[in-house]
């Protein structure tokens, strides 16, 4: 029987017509604006059209930015958070995601309420969180003047300089430890029983069972949360923006902060998209270096 | 078999697309005049708005109103997204300060000739002045109301504290006199904070400037230089550091409510804060929970003269409007609307048309509010009205915030004035502003 041919053509316009819609709206939506914004970032040009004509300035916007404190400040606030967030919120998600993987009775009762508050807009989070935090008679307050017997006198969580990203910190890591939790959960569930019964017959412990079997078998979902995460933490702007603007003192201040005011409060766009291109080479940087130390040794 | 599937689909595809195009210019050559307005406002606004734009469609049938409600927070930002977008509303709320900016820019046009005549005969010299362009001098934005800040206290607490009360704006409290109230009432029973300066508004809407920037021009100084249009050597003045320096003073003895405790200590229950620095509209909040002890004071003469400020949303018509006569009607009909002028009324609405003054009796002689609207008469200074506004704001908030929070006033307001004088230098002065006369 000969075997007929593969139609090259016509299969190879049927996968284009397929690939096409998705490229097109990828080129559309994703690469021009971010081919534009390096274009834009070598301009003065106003978030608002003005009577100056646009000029090309070079790397004149990232000179600017580079010699600014507060940009600086900015990234040393997001590495601060990052590091902060990091253990926190992903060792929040993977202790309630252990515990969520033990037969417990309504067990998906309880998984749904973990859930709950990822999928809770920031927004709403934040300004529920404001009442928490409330100076001096918020319920936080009066959780801490009540546990120390009324020694420690109210704190300014938010208006402090050294409790504002403390408390940024945890609010951020409270609203999103959810999308870690479920990717840990997962994780969880593609270990093997056998492992576990293996490791019991030779005696080993709970404690030794979750160090020597559940860490090792968790390694790449580890380096996926890492990874995710930190991205998700440089970016953090939305609990900034509506809790300090940035403050006290700049102490919350943050990259992508910095970038909304340079380009909609300040109306320069051609500075902003310059902070755009130096978020997402650090983001870039940091990725890669991340990749680099964690990679399989194997 | 496979291919000539896909090849149909993609056909068929656009055959659809095309097809939703022609009918979507179709339906969109066929609606009725739209009239598309941003606005912004408390939840008691919007009502007031959306119940004036329905009396409108009811008297012009054909007209529809579109209503975008914008959050107040972040408007200045939407405003500027919508005309990069090129989706600027046909009639747009603004806030005055940022009118020279928006003019400059080019996107809005005048109103004069567009509004009732009667209505802008009807304007407080105080309300033309925030919607003229001192360019052209051709009114560009119009409101019903205007806006100030006073002083508010508890008539039993300071009487009881010997404290003098002000009833004018002549006899209004000196610098020295102020301090001493504010020292005095910080020892006072009950008392937590001598002054909320509502820092709780934070940095995004414009109170920074708004309500501090008196201080410094009473103090004999100001965030820029209006003949020269340059900030620096005069933000960074002696007089300005020393102006930011003794409000610093403030907070730094514990005398001013910090950010995070909210709005409402000056008569939350114990009256923790014992003199508010607010705004007109504070007026109605505190005279529901206190009553007939709310007693109004002129803002403190620092220097030489009291200074108060001005301004507050108008209303104005895109350039690219697309019916612009039908836009000043909108306007026209909604300022003379009885029923729009009751609501604002109810809440204490700062009068920026006389015959809405004459019909508020807080503002009039004897009212609760005379002091304040005597006020505005004698002592407002508007915002600087220059195209630079939004930058000049931003830098004097940062400064301001990050001196009450301690950081040096010097260094502060230096930066900010560098800011400020880069931003005119980066627009090639602003002509024709920057030109000397």
């Amino acid at each position: 029987m000969p075997r007929r041919k593969p139609p090259i053509w016509g299969g190879r316009l049927q996968e284009l017509g397929m690939l096409l819609p998705a490229c097109i709206l990828i080129a559309l939506f994703l690469l021009l604006p971010f081919l534009s914004s390096f274009e834009i970032a070598l301009t003065n040009q106003r978030l608002i059209p003005r009577p100056v004509p646009v000029r090309f300035v070079g790397l004149g916007n990232f000179q600017q930015i580079l010699t600014d404190s507060a940009f600086w400040t900015a990234l040393w606030n997001v590495t601060r958070f990052t590091v902060m967030v990091l253990p926190i919120q992903c060792g929040f998600a993977l202790a309630i995601a252990l515990l969520l993987n033990q037969k417990l009775p309504f067990r998906n009762f309880f998984r749904g309420l973990f859930f709950l508050p990822a999928i809770t807009s920031m927004v709403v989070v934040c300004v529920i969180w404001s009442t928490l935090f409330q100076y001096p008679t918020g319920p936080f307050n009066q959780i801490v003047g009540f546990l120390s017997f009324g020694l420690v006198s109210p704190i300014d969580w938010l208006g402090d300089p050294t409790w504002a990203m403390p408390s940024i910190v945890l609010l951020s890591a409270w609203q999103a430890y959810g999308f870690q939790m479920i990717v840990y959960l997962a994780g969880l569930q593609n270990i093997p029983e056998t492992l576990y019964e293996a490791a019991e017959l030779d005696g080993a412990n709970a404690w030794q069972r979750f160090w020597n079997v559940t860490m090792p078998s968790l390694r790449q979902t580890h380096i996926f949360v890492l990874i995710i995460t930190t991205i998700q933490a440089f970016k953090l702007f939305t609990q900034v923006n509506i809790l300090t603007q940035g403050g006290p003192r700049g102490t919350t201040d943050t990259l992508v902060h910095y970038m909304f005011t340079a380009g909609f409060v300040d109306q320069r766009l051609g500075l902003a998209s310059a902070v755009a291109i130096l978020l997402f080479l650090i983001v870039l940087v940091v990725s890669l270096v991340q990749r680099f130390v964690v990679r399989d040794r194997r | 078999m496979s291919a000539t599937l896909g090849n149909r689909l993609l056909k068929s595809l656009g055959a659809a697309s095309a097809l939703s195009i022609a009918v979507g210019a179709g339906l969109s050559g066929a609606q009725a005049a739209e009239l598309k307005v941003m606005f912004q406002g408390d939840p008691y606004e919007i009502t007031i708005i959306t119940d004036v734009a329905k009396r409108f469609e009811a008297a012009n049938p054909g007209t529809t109103v579109q209503l975008i409600n914008t959050p107040h927070d972040a408007y200045n930002e939407k405003i500027g997204a919508a005309v990069s977008a090129g989706s600027l509303p046909d009639i747009l709320q603004l806030d005055a300060p940022f009118l020279a900016n928006y003019v400059w820019s080019g996107f809005l046009q005048p109103v004069g000739n567009l509004l009732d005549k009667a209505l802008v005969d009807d304007m407080t010299a105080s309300n033309v002045a925030q919607g003229t362009y001192p360019i052209d001098k051709a009114l560009y934005a119009i409101g019903l109301t205007d806006s100030t800040v006073a002083l508010y206290g508890s008539r039993k607490q300071l009487e009881e504290l010997k404290i003098r009360i002000p009833t004018s704006v002549e006899d209004a409290w000196t610098r020295d006199e102020f301090e001493a109230a504010l020292k005095t009432l910080s020892t006072a029973p009950g008392v937590k904070w001598p002054l909320d300066l509502f820092r709780s508004y934070g940095s995004k809407t414009e109170w920074i400037t708004y309500a501090y920037e008196p201080i410094l021009v009473s103090m004999g100084c100001d965030v820029i230089d209006r003949t020269s249009w340059k900030a620096t050597g005069t933000l960074d003045g002696k007089a300005c550091v020393d102006a930011a320096t003794e409000m610093q003073n403030w907070v730094k003895q514990g005398w001013v409510v910090p950010q995070s405790a909210g709005q409402n200590q000056f008569y939350a229950e114990g009256r923790p804060a014992a003199l508010a620095w607010g705004g007109h509209w504070f007026y109605a909040e505190a005279n529901a929970k206190m009553g007939d002890d709310v007693v109004v004071m002129p803002l403190p003469k620092f220097g030489e003269k009291g200074v108060s400020p001005n301004g507050t949303w108008i209303w104005s018509v895109a350039k690219t409007a697309s019916d612009p006569a039908a836009a000043g009607k909108f306007l026209s009909f909604m300022l003379q609307d009885p029923a729009y002028r009751d609501a604002y009324k109810a809440h204490a609405g700062f009068p920026g048309l006389k015959s809405f003054a004459a019909a508020s009796p807080l503002y009039a002689d004897k009212g609760a509010m005379a002091v304040a609207f005597e006020q505005a008469g004698k002592t407002a200074v508007a915002r600087p009205p220059h195209p630079a506004y939004p930058t000049i704001t931003l830098a004097f908030q940062n400064a301001m915030t990050n001196i009450f929070d301690g950081a040096d006033p010097q260094a502060e307001l230096s930066k900010a004035a560098k800011k400020i004088d880069d931003d005119i230098l980066d627009n090639d002065g602003y002509q024709p502003f920057g030109k000397a006369e």
